[in-house]
């Protein structure tokens, strides 16, 4: 059962991160928030999401063996990377969400 | 009528999978061959160039349509197979006797 | 011929990619179904619904089995073919090796053996003569099923993903392997003329004109999973690299190969040959157990996965016991070998080497014998991706050119057009259309698999007939109503799948997901319903012809920038 655990934890730091990865892009930014973003915290978006692909690697790795996990992991890149596409295409203002005031001044 | 334009691609296509194909199949032989001069296990050497090989492969189908010269290209895909079948196979007389 | 690199990659990518992106499709989709191949025979054949079994007992269950096995009549005229001289009765050929595999996802075992012959080759190089016996099993009663019985999943649509059932000089096999290079090609030349490969890498935008979306569209499947495609294509060769692709040890460097396998049968102790001198065999169980204890004691406990006996019968008979992978990213491994007269341990295979371990890591990871469900389903997200770019692909051929097209009364984008029909929306039809068959024809019925191919491509025949029937709208810059009449029938017919399921086996959902859950078919079924919604989804998005008009128009003029390469 933990595994199972921590693959949902992969998962959902994976569509997290790229989220943010999505968000730090300023034409995706206008997509999602009404003001237009300041640099640093496209930057801070930025490495948000790539710490949050960190943590999403190690989330997989203690979930399965070393050769499964990096297979999962970047699938689950895959996934996440076209749900945040299919989010902003359909609904952008759902990764409001994901990006709570203290987190990101301008939202 | 055939346009030249035509010819030039059905020689590059041709030249991209049978060339590099060939020249693929002959490093292939020769670096089987090499390895296990060197005392490599045969299956070992096999797997290892299967590895390569087609990575090779990959990159001279490009090259031959990124290539501004198709002399060359010829040149380089069949020489290279023949050059490289042949010492494989000396090589390979050699291991035997 | 080009001027510039980009053009040049620009023109592999297009024609290249579209001519193999017809086989392709075949293979991504394919593939894609055959990460559930052995649920799908469960679905096909409801005999055989029940939990999958572990290697059963060689000497209670297996062993009679084996005294039943007959030549297959298939292999029996493949080989007479190649000796001299008539084969004799099947009857009393005398079974020489055998073999048992299962993985942890089957109910059913598969086994076959080699039977002796004693007939001379035509071609003298053509060693290894032996007529082959196969069958599959059912371990818990030893039964063997009928080979009427067609596995559709693991027969049918997993060969389909690698050489097209044209087994012919291995035509099949040459084409998917040549479109594998293509594919590799394509994703290079990909990037390379991709113009926003990082700043689009999340966009999707299917609001604008046909030619953007579909480009996005084909851009992101194709990007996002980019690293799933190329493994996959790469692996696809590695696999069958010495066999087919590259067959050194067969041709050019078979003397080579062939000191080896005697120098090696030396080293390891495991004979090459037969000693002529009969003898008995000893317990198989005890060997398993043996073999389990030594797994086990390795830190690595595990089940049989491929059981192998050569020179049965001989005084240098020896029995190999591997483990099955389920655990790690490989098929099987841990080999350890027996002397069958004795039962006593001959070899251990050592630990693989680098070289072994990444060829092992890369088969592994596209054969998947491995037990994952969450990475079967990610493996299945990326064969759809790869068909949406393929698929996308052909829109984006065919909506370039086809206003062109129509001007110069040309007739290139209908024919492109209709391929892309028959391939995309043709080929779902057609592997539907089998599993209703599968479930409309009796049981009984003699040569019932046979049937089954024979609905298959006569379907997908038909589609293309129909596609290009209703293709003649392309040649005017407008839309193929064929693709929405398609979908409309790839709706019914999973819908009809699914309920056809649930009146000829009694298994309906709430029974497979519920109060008797059986996930294979159970997945198989859910599956089907969600092709359904999305085939009828997509039907009803591809109604307005009006508004398809308009969108083409915006397209013609909007040819200009999105026009890189032509």
């Amino acid at each position: 059962m933990t595994e199972a655990m921590w693959l949902i934890a992969a998962m959902m730091t994976a569509l997290l991160s790229m989220g943010w990865l999505a968000l730090s892009y300023e034409s995706h930014w206008q997509q999602v928030f009404p003001k237009s973003a300041s640099k640093p915290e496209l930057k801070r978006l930025k490495a948000a999401g790539w710490a949050g692909l960190l943590v999403s690697a190690v989330c997989s790795l203690v979930a399965d063996h070393p050769s499964m996990a990096v297979l999962v992991w970047v699938m689950l890149l895959a996934l996440a990377s076209m749900t945040i596409a299919m989010i902003l295409s359909r609904r952008p203002t759902l990764l409001r969400m994901i990006c709570p005031p203290f987190f990101v001044a301008n939202a | 009528m055939i346009s030249h334009t035509a010819l030039q691609t059905t020689n590059r296509v041709i030249a991209a999978i049978f060339g590099g194909y060939a020249f693929t199949w002959g490093l292939s032989a020769l670096g089987i061959t090499a390895m296990v001069t060197l005392g490599i296990d045969f299956h070992e050497a096999e797997t290892g160039m299967t590895l390569v090989a087609f990575l090779v492969f990959l990159g001279l189908f490009l090259w031959t349509f990124a290539s501004a010269s198709m002399l060359r290209v010829w040149l380089i895909l069949a020489g290279g197979a023949a050059l490289m079948s042949l010492i494989a196979s000396m090589l390979q007389t050699s291991l035997l006797s | 011929m080009f001027n510039s690199l980009r053009m040049s990659m620009g023109w592999v990518h297009t024609w290249m990619g579209l001519v193999l992106g017809f086989v392709l499709m075949i293979c991504f989709f394919f593939g894609a179904l055959s990460v559930f191949d052995r649920e799908i025979d469960r679905w096909a054949i409801p005999d055989t619904r029940f939990e999958p079994q572990p290697m059963p007992s060689f000497d209670e269950v297996l062993k009679p089995v084996f005294e039943q096995l007959k030549p297959h009549p298939l292999d029996m005229a493949a080989t007479a073919e190649r000796v001299i001289g008539p084969l004799p009765d099947p009857a009393t050929m005398k079974l020489e090796s055998v073999y048992a595999y299962t993985t942890h996802r089957d109910p059913v075992l598969r086994i076959g053996g080699e039977f002796g012959i004693p007939n001379q080759p035509k071609d003298p190089a053509d060693d290894h003569l032996h007529v082959h016996g196969w069958a599959t099993v059912n371990p818990t009663t030893g039964e063997t099923l009928s080979s009427d019985a067609l596995k559709i999943g693991s027969e049918w649509f997993y060969p389909m993903h690698f050489n097209l059932h044209l087994t012919w000089k291995m035509l099949g096999y040459w084409i998917v392997g040549l479109a594998a290079l293509v594919m590799l090609a394509a994703l290079v030349t990909g990037v390379i003329i991709h113009r926003k490969l990082f700043s689009e890498f999340f966009t999707f935008r299917p609001w604008k004109h046909v030619l953007r979306s579909s480009l996005d569209l084909h851009n992101i499947t194709g990007v996002v999973a980019l690293p799933f495609h190329f493994f996959f294509a790469f692996t696809a060769l590695v696999i069958f690299a010495s066999n087919v692709y590259l067959p050194l040890s067969y041709t050019m460097l078979k003397s080579l190969h062939d000191q080896h396998e005697q120098l090696e049968a030396e080293r390891t102790g495991l004979p090459h040959d037969k000693s002529g001198v009969a003898a008995q065999m000893a317990s198989v169980d005890a060997m398993v157990a043996e073999a389990k204890r030594r797994w086990a004691e390795r830190d690595m406990p595990g089940e049989v996965g491929y059981l192998f006996i050569d020179h049965l019968g001989d005084e240098n008979s020896y029995v190999s016991i591997y483990r099955a992978g389920s655990d790690r990213v490989a098929l099987v491994g841990e080999g350890i070998h027996f002397k069958a007269s004795t039962g006593e341990v001959i070899r251990e295979q050592p630990p693989r080497s680098v070289v072994s371990s990444i060829n092992e890591f890369l088969t592994g990871l596209h054969l998947q014998h491995f037990e994952h469900w969450m990475l079967r389903w990610l493996y299945v997200f990326g064969g759809l991706m790869g068909s949406i770019c393929i698929a996308t692909g052909f829109v984006l051929f065919v909506e370039k050119r086809k206003a062109k097209h129509a001007k110069a009364c040309s007739q290139g984008s209908r024919i492109v057009d209709a391929l892309a029909v028959t391939t995309v929306t043709g080929m779902v039809m057609a592997a539907l259309g089998m599993l209703v068959a599968n479930r409309l024809l009796p049981v009984d019925l003699v040569g019932k698999g046979q049937w089954e191919q024979n609905i298959f491509w006569s379907i997908w025949a038909l589609a293309f007939l129909h596609a290009a029937w209703r293709s003649s709208p392309v040649a005017k810059a407008r839309h193929n109503p064929a693709w929405r009449d398609q979908s409309l029938l790839i709706g019914m017919l999973s819908l009809a799948a699914v309920v056809l399921n649930w009146i000829t086996t009694g298994d309906h959902l709430i029974k497979t997901v519920f109060t008797d859950t059986y996930w294979a078919v159970a997945g198989v079924d859910l599956s089907l319903l969600a092709t359904s919604l999305i085939a009828f989804y997509a039907a009803a998005k591809l109604r307005a012809p009006v508004v398809e008009q308009k969108k083409t128009d915006t397209a013609l003029n909007r040819n200009k920038q999105v026009n890189a390469y032509d």
